[in-house]
């Protein structure tokens, strides 16, 4: 029996300790907010799951499904801030929230635009659009490139290390230490 | 196993906390000198235990241990696993500040339910009838909880049926391994402080008289 308990104890050591936790994130596509929702144990939501979007106010804007590999695509109509929420079920709610000065450029506010037409009455209008072009491959090759770094950075951080763990187990020994001031108080009480 | 914030209707999250409190304060009052360190033990022991996750086929699931600390706390058991738990939701974000009501319920309750019913078992004279008491403990408080957890999920509004089938599904290894832990640890009891379970006993006995 023994031997049984050495081998259980070894196995749950050898796996990582994940937790069962919801991560969501969103970025710009273009003139779409494209996210990606999954569970911290590297699964991604399955296909076809709702995501709700709405507005400061909870006021719905729109929904919109998750596609392949737990992401979701949502074009933004509104300046204003946008939270998404999907219910991936069994207690397990993502949200996001993509702030009003991270949307597209076309949905800020006029104020903006002068800033940016501003390079543009300098150059030439050709190598302008082309620049323009060039920063969305750009963004798009980096975001690519960075992928499997956010995910890996995502399941750092569920990472449960030694440190809190023997931090709970000093506050749990805390905690009793205080329940026993508290009887030996009300047992003297008693017996004065 | 850990409802997260935002999950649950309001109802659901203020029912949860005034059975919490309630089974709480109940445990608070059966609380004596003799079960304070063992309430403390059985909270560390769920604290760590809950966090080991073992991944089983498509999801990972982690031990509980709600029904070695049932056993031997009864309604201290509510107290003892509050603390972990509120402890898991500030420092490891499991479950959420919220939901700690429904989740100390749906942990603690079921430890309460079979201390009432195994308290009689696992004194058994015969260790391998107290064996068998302890896995039948250690394996139904996971199932009630996946019940509880289920119910709660389905108040809110998720389909009950379909949900609590994957649930307990998804529970299925845990309880046999909780249940093996639990004869175990009943087991080693017996032959080394059997009185761990008396005493408690007849200090109640004692209260109530």
């Amino acid at each position: 029996m023994r031997k049984w308990l050495l081998l259980i104890a070894f196995m749950s050591l050898s796996v990582p300790a994940h937790a069962h936790k919801v991560i969501a994130s969103a970025w710009l596509d273009g003139s779409d907010i494209e996210g990606e929702v999954g569970l911290s144990n590297g699964e991604m939501a399955k296909d076809g799951t709702l995501v709700e979007v709405f507005d400061d106010q909870d006021n719905k804007l729109g929904e919109t499904k998750i596609t392949t590999d737990g992401l979701f695509r949502f074009t933004p109509t509104k300046p204003v801030t946008h939270h998404f929420t999907a219910n991936l079920g069994a207690g397990h709610m993502a949200s996001v929230i993509v702030s009003r000065d991270e949307l597209p450029d076309n949905l800020q506010s006029p104020k903006q635009t002068p800033t940016t037409s501003a390079p543009q009455q300098m150059a030439p209008s050709s190598p302008s659009v082309q620049s323009s072009d060039l920063k969305h491959m750009i963004a798009k090759v980096v975001r690519q490139e960075v992928q499997p770094l956010r995910k890996e950075i995502a399941s750092y951080k569920e990472k449960n290390d030694l440190q809190s763990i023997l931090g709970g187990i000093g506050y749990i020994l805390g905690l009793t230490g205080v329940v026993f001031y508290i009887a030996a108080r009300r047992k003297e009480n008693k017996n004065t | 196993m850990h409802i997260v914030d935002g999950a649950l209707s309001n109802e659901v999250v203020i029912a949860g906390g005034i059975l919490a409190v309630g089974g709480i304060a109940m445990g608070l009052r059966k609380m004596d000198m003799e079960k304070i360190p063992a309430a403390g033990m059985m909270s560390a022991t769920f604290f760590v235990a809950s966090l080991i996750h073992v991944p089983i086929g498509p999801s990972s699931v982690h031990l509980i241990m709600n029904g070695l600390a049932g056993l031997i706390l009864g309604w201290t058991a509510f107290p003892a696993l509050f603390v972990g738990l509120l402890l898991q939701a500030l420092f490891f974000g499991y479950g959420g500040v919220t939901t700690l009501g429904v989740n100390t319920f749906a942990i603690a309750f079921p430890a309460v339910v079979m201390h009432y019913i195994c308290r009689n078992g696992i004194q058994h004279s015969n260790k391998k009838v107290a064996m068998a008491w302890g896995a039948l403990a250690g394996g139904a408080s996971i199932a009630l909880t996946a019940l509880v957890v289920t119910l709660a999920l389905a108040l809110t509004g998720e389909a009950f049926l379909p949900a609590a089938k994957l649930v307990v599904l998804a529970h299925t290894p845990v309880m046999l391994v909780e249940g093996f832990l639990c004869a175990c640890a009943v087991g080693l009891i017996h032959r080394v402080k059997p009185e761990l379970f008396n005493t408690f006993f007849k200090a109640k006995q004692v209260q109530h008289a």
